[in-house]
Order: structure tokens, then C-alpha cells, then sequence
């Protein structure tokens, strides 16, 4: 299917608001208007043959030919380009002529062209001083082959413009191109729109991430006060709700947090993300696992809210592919060079500058920003067990010592194993705190917590720490299960 | 009878097997959990690039309030590893932390493959000519990755 269809579709189909529809890049009419660019440069005799000529000659601009003074001859010095001047954007094309003959140095014109361009030199002081230096001191280069030629019937001014010594008054001229300007008019203001809408997209989001992250609060708040009696209940959504963000850290769906693989991601990857996800949670059963409506009702909300992100990644991605694409038909179709403008937006609108494995354009922020946010701002209330592990045994901190060098929490069993093994320095940070570690070093806020978030862990833990310390009193046989048989 | 295998090996063992770090592997064996064979790839753009080198490394009962033991088995000429394939690493002694892992210590040897210290030499001979004539060192160093290091 060909790009303008298919984009054409999306914006009709995907049910996006109609605001947003708004502001997508027109492609149609900037195809059209690209058609009517192509048309003007019929018009003033730059056929696609003789611009190609002109960028061809480019590829050699070495190679003037000074002698064989055949006017038709071609030669250019520079690329024919659109030159920006400062601020404003203008495209223009910048041709070398004779104003004398109004030959086109560069190309081969067709009569009216060669009038109109005559009639540009001889009106327009063009030449920017520093391009004049440069083609100046070329042209001394050239003067050393060919000895000057005789004056010409110019005034003086005007033949300090002189490139070349065979042409006697060569300038640059710019001719600025309406259709081309209506292009760029078009499309420019697009981008802020898009810019804005993308602000406004990201900060509504942020808000309902916000709503959400209360909403998941309360829901796996362990023990409210006056629900003492459902205790039980709010215990299993809470390990509901924690089994399912650790699968959703577990594969971050808008952005790639992998250690080989770190960066934004196309629209196509996460959705694939979100629909294994999805598909993993209805393996696992959780959602139907939850007590409460309130937490069906936040997971739900959960899930809404990742479509809803995907939604906006994929509206600003379609977006920037039809940036791209349109730019490139530009490029193609009128043989003049629109980098420049893309580098100018990029200036303006760093967002659009896209990562080369992303969806490009500004749904790479998006993806980022937005997960970033449901990581702290909903994520977070469910604590993870991955962040209360003891860096020396790899299970949950118990009876957890800070030993105040760092924020680091370890066992008190482990800090006692340090301190057998006379491993003076904490494991973290090497401060040397393990010897002189005690009972006032237990963390009691850290167990009072882990004891609220992590009770079934903390049981189990107990549970060992209990058996351990049976079979350091009383031999490993006493705990052996065969051996209570007797 | 040995004592049942500690959570943190068990876990480290998965992990090294369900995120893999590039360039690098590392198999227990099936008779002995803290037994391990290693493989490290000679990183991209040093003079043991290409390379494929085996080392062993056993985790002792201490461990880890003690490092793994580990050392190379395919021969490799280097300032820090010596002709018995042992390694002189700060984290695999003195700096040794039982917060570090199996995966970081074998992150650190390819580093140092990556990065040859002599003025912390092991191998006093390689340390002399890598001070004294670097490319030759180089040159040497390229050569026995050649001729030990790559995949027949
Ligand atoms: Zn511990
Ligand atoms: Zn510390």
C-alpha cells in the first residue's frame, strides 16, 4: 500500500480525536504543493534534467572549464541550494549567472529564464561577502591559467564581481521560489502543532498516571485502619498487583531499559510488548484473582492507560514517518535540497531528533517520558522484592542492619558471617562499619516495613532463621525431618 | 554430605543463564553446582579479539565471604595472568566484596583483557616487554590468540 493511503486510513480510522487529526501533517496537499514547486521550476526553465545537471556538477566542482568559451558550457562553483536566510526561512534556488547575458552559468535555461535572471543580477546586490571572498579567491586560482580579459563595457562596481576570467561579471543570483515557500508554510507550523499537541498529550497523561497512582495506593494499602477484619484479602491483591508490575518491569513496553539494548522503541515493538503483557497477565490469571472491585476497577485503569500511551506513540510515529517521507518526495521530485530546513527544525524542535531505533519524530520522547512516569508514580507504591535484597545472601534482608555507611540493608545473619570471617568493610560501599555493627544498627522502620509489604517473605524467612538456629544448637540431625519418626 | 546449595548460588546460576552477558558464558557443571566452565571472548578492538578463552572457577563453601577461585585454561599472553592461567585481579583479592557476583567478576577479567596493567604485573616477563616494546607485546599477544585462542 502506498504510504499516502495507508496514512490517509490511520488518521481516518484509529479514532483519534479529531483535534489531533487537525494537526497531522497534511500529505496530500503537500504532495500537491510539492507538484505546484515542481511546476514553477518548469516554468522558469529548470527542468528535473537541468537541475540534475546542476547537482551533478557539484559532485566536480573542480573541474570548471576556463577555455572552449562555449556560454552554453556549464560550470558552477557551488551546489544550487536553498539557503536560509538567518531566521526566516526562505527557500530559494541560487544559480550562477552572467548579468551581462543573463546566462546561467550553472545550466542550460531556456530564453525567459535567461531574462528573468538577468534581470535578478542586475537588481539585486546578492552576494553575501563571505561566499564573494571565498569564490574571489578561487577565481585568483583560475586567473593564474588564464591571464585577465580585456574590460568590458561594465562599470567598475560590477566587475568587482568578477569570478572568473572568462566571464566577465558572473553573480550569484537567488530566485526564490513561491511553491516551495507555500511548502515549508505548510508544513513548519505542523510541527509546532504536533509540538503542542505532544506537550498537552504528555502532561494529560501525567495526570491520569497521577489518579491512577492514587488509585493503586489505596487499593493495595496492606492494612487501612477500620479494615483491620479484610486484612487477609488486601494481602493477596496486594501480591497481585506486585506480580503484576514486577511482569511489567520485567519487559518495559515503551522503552528499552535492556542492558545490550537501551534506547527508544518503535510503535510496532510495544504494541507487541503490551499484547504479550496483556496475554501474560491472562495466563497468570491475576486480574480475575483480585478481591476487591476497586482493584479490578485500578487494574483496569492500568491497562487503559498503557493503550492509551501506545495510541499517542503511534499518532506522533505516523507523524514523523510522514515528515520523513514527504521531505524525501520533495527532495526527489524538485531536486532542490531540503536538508537544510530539517536541520533548522531540528534546532527548533529538539524533540523530533530521533534515535536510530526509534519510532522517530516525537513519539520517541513520549515512550520515554510517560514510562519513566508510570515507574515512579505508580509503580513504585508496590514495592518490589528485588528492591530489598541483601547484597551478600540474594534473599530478603531479615532482621535488616543498616550499618550506616550507606543505605544499604543486609541481614543481621550475614553482618554476623562478616564479622566471623573478620570482613571489615560493608559490602556496598567498603566503608569499614562491619566490626563495630551491633543490636542498635537493626533498622527497625526498614523490618516495621518489610513486615507490612512483605509478610508472607518475612514468614518464610522466620521460618529458616528458626530451623538454623536449631541445627547450630543442636546438630543438623535434630531438624531432619526422618529423625522426628523414632 | 555437602551442605545444600545456598539461595545466592542457585539464583546467581539462573541469572547468569536467563540474561547472559555478551561475550561472555558460564556453565555449571551437572555433578558439582560450584564447579563452573567459562567462556570470555576477547573483546572487540584489543589485541585478543577473536579470541575464545576457557577458564574454570569454583565457588568455595565460604563463598561469598570469599571470592570465587578462578583461572584461564587456554593459554594467553598477558602482563596480569600468568603461565598457570591465574589472574591478578584487586576484586578477586584484596577488593573482593561479597556484594559482588559471579557475572561482575567475569565483567572485570574481561575488562582487564581489554585493558593489560603492567605496572601491576603477574607475569614479570610479559610485563617487561609490554614496558619495553609495547606493539611487539602486541604483536605476541595477537599471535597467541591465534594459535590458542580461536575455534577449531
Ligand atoms: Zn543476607
Ligand atoms: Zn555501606
Amino acid at each position: 500500500m502506498k504510504f499516502g493511503h495507508e496514512y490517509e486510513t490511520a488518521l481516518a480510522n484509529e479514532g483519534y480525536p479529531e483535534q489531533w487529526v487537525n494537526s497531522a501533517i497534511d500529505y496530500k496537499h503537500l504532495k500537491k504543493c510539492i507538484k505546484r514547486v515542481h511546476r514553477e521550476l518548469e516554468s522558469l526553465g529548470l527542468d528535473e534534467h537541468t537541475l540534475a545537471a546542476m547537482n551533478d556538477l557539484v559532485a566536480q566542482p573542480q573541474t570548471p572549464k576556463p577555455t572552449g568559451i562555449d556560454p552554453k558550457d556549464y560550470f558552477s562553483a557551488s551546489n544550487p541550494d536553498l539557503s536560509p536566510i538567518q531566521e526566516e526561512f526562505t527557500p530559494q534556488l541560487k544559480v550562477l549567472v552572467d548579468s551581462k547575458t543573463g546566462l546561467a552559468l550553472d545550466a542550460r535555461l531556456a530564453p525567459e529564464t535567461k531574462a528573468s535572471l538577468q534581470k535578478l543580477a542586475k537588481h539585486e546586490m546578492v552576494v553575501e561577502g563571505r561566499k564573494k571572498r571565498l569564490e574571489q579567491a578561487k577565481a585568483r586560482q583560475q586567473q593564474l591559467q588564464l591571464p585577465d580579459t580585456t574590460d568590458s563595457v561594465l562599470d567598475g562596481s560590477e566587475r568587482k564581481e568578477s569570478l572568473t576570467p572568462d566571464v566577465e561579471d558572473a553573480r550569484w543570483v537567488y530566485v526564490p521560489l513561491a511553491s516551495a515557500q507555500d511548502f515549508f508554510e505548510m508544513l513548519e507550523p505542523k510541527l509546532a502543532e504536533l509540538d503542542a499537541l505532544r506537550d498537552a498529550e504528555t502532561r494529560n497523561l501525567e495526570e491520569k498516571i497521577l489518579d491512577l497512582g492514587d488509585l493503586v495506593e489505596d487499593v493495595v494499602q496492606p492494612v487501612r485502619e477500620g479494615f483491620e477484619a479484610k486484612r487477609e484479602i488486601s494481602y493477596r491483591d496486594l501480591y497481585f498487583w506486585r506480580e503484576m508490575f514486577r511482569l511489567y518491569l520485567e519487559k518495559p513496553i515503551f522503552y528499552s531499559e535492556a542492558e545490550q539494548k537501551r534506547g527508544a522503541i518503535t510503535f510496532d515493538e510495544a504494541r507487541k510488548n503490551l499484547e504479550n503483557y496483556d496475554h501474560t497477565l491472562r495466563e497468570t490469571g491475576l486480574l480475575a484473582k483480585m478481591k476487591t472491585p476497586q482493584a479490578k476497577a485500578a487494574a483496569q485503569q492500568f491497562l487503559d492507560l498503557n493503550l492509551q500511551i501506545l495510541k499517542v506513540m503511534h499518532f506522533q510515529e505516523m507523524n514523523a514517518r510522514a515528515m520523513r517521507k514527504i521531505l524525501k518526495k520533495f527532495d526527489k521530485r524538485t531536486h532542490l535540497q531540503g536538508d537544510q530546513f530539517a536541520k533548522n527544525l531540528i534546532v527548533k524542535y529538539p524533540g523530533i531528533k530521533s534515535s536510530k531505533s526509534g519510532a522517530g519524530g516525537f513519539a520517541d520522547s513520549i515512550g520515554r517520558d510517560l514510562q519513566a512516569e508510570m515507574g515512579t508514580k505508580v509503580l513504585a507504591i508496590v514495592p518490589q522484592l528485588d528492591d530489598w535484597i541483601c547484597p551478600v545472601c540474594c534473599e530478603m534482608a531479615w532482621r535488616p542492619v543498616n550499618l550506616g555507611c550507606c543505605r544499604a540493608v543486609l541481614c543481621i545473619r550475614c553482618v554476623i558471617d562478616l564479622q566471623s570471617k573478620n570482613m571489615k568493610k560493608c559490602p556496598m560501599c567498603n566503608a569499614e562499619t562491619v566490626m563495630a555493627a551491633n543490636g542498635k544498627n537493626l533498622d527497625m522502620d526498614t523490618m516495621e516495613f518489610l513486615e507490612i509489604y512483605f509478610p508472607m517473605e518475612v514468614k518464610k524467612r522466620q521460618k529458616e532463621n528458626e530451623k538454623a538456629q536449631l541445627a547450630r544448637d543442636y546438630g543438623e540431625e535434630f531438624v531432619k525431618p526422618g529423625c522426628t519418626v523414632m | 554430605m555437602s551442605a545444600p546449595l545456598p539461595k545466592r548460588i542457585i539464583k546467581e546460576t539462573e541469572r547468569l543463564q536467563s540474561e547472559p552477558v555478551p561475550g561472555i558464558s558460564a556453565q555449571p557443571h551437572d555433578d558439582n553446582a560450584r564447579y563452573f566452565d567459562v567462556i570470555v571472548e576477547g573483546p572487540g578492538g584489543s589485541c585478543y579479539e577473536g579470541g575464545v578463552f576457557q577458564l574454570e572457577l569454583f565457588l568455595p563453601d565460604d563463598y561469598p565471604m570469599c571470592p570465587p577461585r578462578i583461572r584461564f585454561l587456554t593459554r594467553i599472553y598477558h602482563p596480569n595472568i600468568d603461565r598457570l592461567g591465574r589472574i591478578c585481579l584487586d576484586v578477586l583479592k584484596n577488593n573482593w566484596s561479597p556484594a559482588l557476583q559471579i557475572r561482575t567478576i567475569l565483567l572485570s577479567i574481561q575488562a582487564l583483557l581489554g585493558a593489560p596493567n603492567p605496572e601491576d604485573p603477574l607475569n614479570e616477563a610479559v610485563a617487561k616487554q609490554w614496558k619495553e616494546n609495547q606493539p611487539e607485546a602486541i604483536k605476541t599477544a595477537r599471535e597467541w590468540t591465534e594459535l590458542y585462542a580461536k575455534k577449531k
